[in-house]
């Protein structure tokens, strides 16, 4: 599909590129000096406490919030100069899926199609695909306020997925879901990886989701990172990634003084 | 541009499906035939009375337009400033409370069109208004003779003010994610905006040395939409009153836009 504006250096620039990114609000530091890179085509877990800057990060990347310093650059689009690219390469599923209630799947889909520059010719047979592969087909025509929590993620999946953007950033993609309705949304985000070839940044703060689905891990506490390790680096010990999560969290709160009051 | 439609279009689609959007045209649509029959009735009980006192000079001077669809169309206007911020209210606010400006502002698109589009939608909505208004006066042509110029100058000045009230309703509905907090802001922006700005200015001016005719109480005038809806209602089509209607959604478009560009720097 995507033959045409690809012909820039996707093979050697990495799809996700964060330099020194920083965040912000007054006092208080969001996100500090974050940097990383991500692959074209690997499935990147998120790792943190509540709090950590997972979505802030998130947010800075997709533009939705302007970073107070650093550069990121998606699939080699810097994302303040070249803003509009950066954004059509990117496909985002927000913490709380941004649905309009009154609107159908296939109408909502279209919309986003519309949105994210599809062309016309195309569009139809993007929106098709998008439901198909969220598994949207029965539910196509009824109201989303109608559906269940688990169908309205894939709503918000189909809607990242439509215009088939290099990036992939989903921001807690499976949180209030149901045992069933994880491993299904867990099933498809796999799928999207490997058959899609989609770069996926995904957060989450449940350590068995990034086992699960992850190839590499970004663990991220009080806005810094303080781990970035392959899964089976990490794991090959025989190690299991609790004890890694919690061996790493407690030396951070060490060396860190004055943050008592947030450790519990 | 395109974008700017699928942004208007997927909004007017919503607007016709809210309750909201039901609850207004309804009694939109009542409180109009209401009014209209009650100015159809007054005046031809005057009609009557001027016949039974034999005051033919008076009867010479009666019209359909001055008498019966001038205070008609003005009295929609003053509805419509309590009717429009139910219909703007959510425009922009809901999609805050949605979290749908997430997609919108991470999508290759300007904030203008977000802004136009929404825009474009409401101008839509109050279309219709304008035309069910416009119904009544249209029916006085088939069993009298008003004059056409002077009705459709006065459906097309409701039309221009409810538009430019539209851009008012956007600009409230970006400051907040609270529907009913837009609603009672556009309330209180249409409302100083349409009827209470002269009445505060005389009495400000009253005490101050600057007198009525000053510089500020002039322009404040201006501001009121009042005195441009009156000329307009009356035949009176003229450029400065039009450029009012255009200065005016101009500010508060671009208003809107700056909330919503400055929103995201917090």
């Amino acid at each position: 599909m995507s033959n045409g504006s690809s012909t820039q250096k996707q093979g050697n620039s990495p799809a996700i590129e964060v330099v020194g990114l920083a965040k912000r609000y007054g006092d208080f530091e969001a996100v500090r000096g974050l940097d990383f890179e991500v692959k074209p085509g690997e499935v990147v877990g998120f790792l943190g406490p509540n709090g950590a800057g997972k979505t802030t990060t998130m947010r800075m990347l997709t533009g939705f919030i302007p970073a107070t310093d650093g550069e990121a650059r998606i699939a080699g689009h810097d994302i303040f100069s070249d803003a509009t690219n950066a954004r059509r390469a990117i496909g985002y599923l927000p913490e709380t899926p941004p649905l309009y209630p009154e609107m159908t799947p296939t109408s909502y889909v279209d919309f986003v199609a519309r949105l994210k520059g599809v062309p016309r010719r195309s569009r139809k047979e993007a929106v098709e695909r998008a439901l198909g592969r969220c598994g949207l087909l029965d539910v196509r025509g009824r109201e989303i306020r109608q559906l269940s929590k688990g169908y309205r993620q894939r709503v918000g999946l189909a809607q990242a997925i439509v215009h088939e953007p290099k990036v992939l950033v989903l921001d807690e993609p499976t949180v209030g879901l149901d045992p069933i309705q994880i491993r299904e949304i867990r099933l498809l985000i796999q799928d999207l990886a490997a058959t899609g070839g989609q770069t996926v940044l995904l957060s989450t703060h449940i350590l068995a989701e990034v086992d699960a689905i992850c190839q590499r891990v970004i663990l991220l506490d009080r806005g810094r990172k303080v781990l970035d390790q392959s899964l089976t680096e990490l794991t090959g010990g025989g190690v299991s990634l609790e004890e890694v999560f919690t061996r790493v969290m407690t030396r951070d709160e060490a060396t860190e003084p004055g943050a008592e009051g947030e450790a519990a | 541009m395109t974008h700017t439609l699928t942004i208007a279009s997927r909004e007017l689609r919503s607007l016709f499906v809210s309750p909201v959007a039901y609850v207004v045209l309804t009694l939109w649509s009542v409180i109009a035939g209401t009014f209209f029959l009650a100015s159809l009735i007054g005046f031809q009980e005057r009609l009557i009375q001027l016949q039974q006192y034999q005051m033919f000079q008076q009867i010479e001077l009666m019209n359909l337009n001055d008498e019966l669809i001038e205070p008609f169309i003005g009295s929609m206007w003053v509805i419509l400033l309590f009717l429009l911020p139910a219909v703007t209210m959510g425009l922009v606010s809901s999609e805050k409370a949605n979290g749908t400006d997430e997609l919108l502002l991470t999508s290759p698109i300007s904030i203008w069109d977000i802004v136009l589009g929404k825009f474009l939608a409401g101008a839509g909505f109050v279309t219709v208004m304008t035309a069910i208004v416009a119904f009544f006066p249209a029916i006085l042509f088939v069993y009298g003779e008003p004059e056409l110029g002077k009705t459709i100058s006065g459906v097309l000045c409701l039309l221009f003010v409810s538009i430019t009230y539209v851009a008012v309703g956007i600009f409230a509905s970006s400051v907040t994610r609270s529907q009913l907090i837009a609603f009672v802001f556009t309330l209180v922006l249409l409302v100083m905006l349409g009827m209470m700005l002269p009445f505060i200015i005389d009495i400000s001016m009253a005490g101050s040395g600057l007198g009525r005719e000053s510089g500020i109480a002039q322009t404040v005038r201006w501001m009121s939409t009042g005195s441009h809806v009156d000329r307009m209602l009356k035949g009176l089509v003229d450029t400065a009153d039009l450029a009012y209607f255009v200065i005016s959604s101009a500010v508060f478009l671009l208003l809107s836009k700056t909330v919503i560009e400055s929103a995201r720097w917090r």
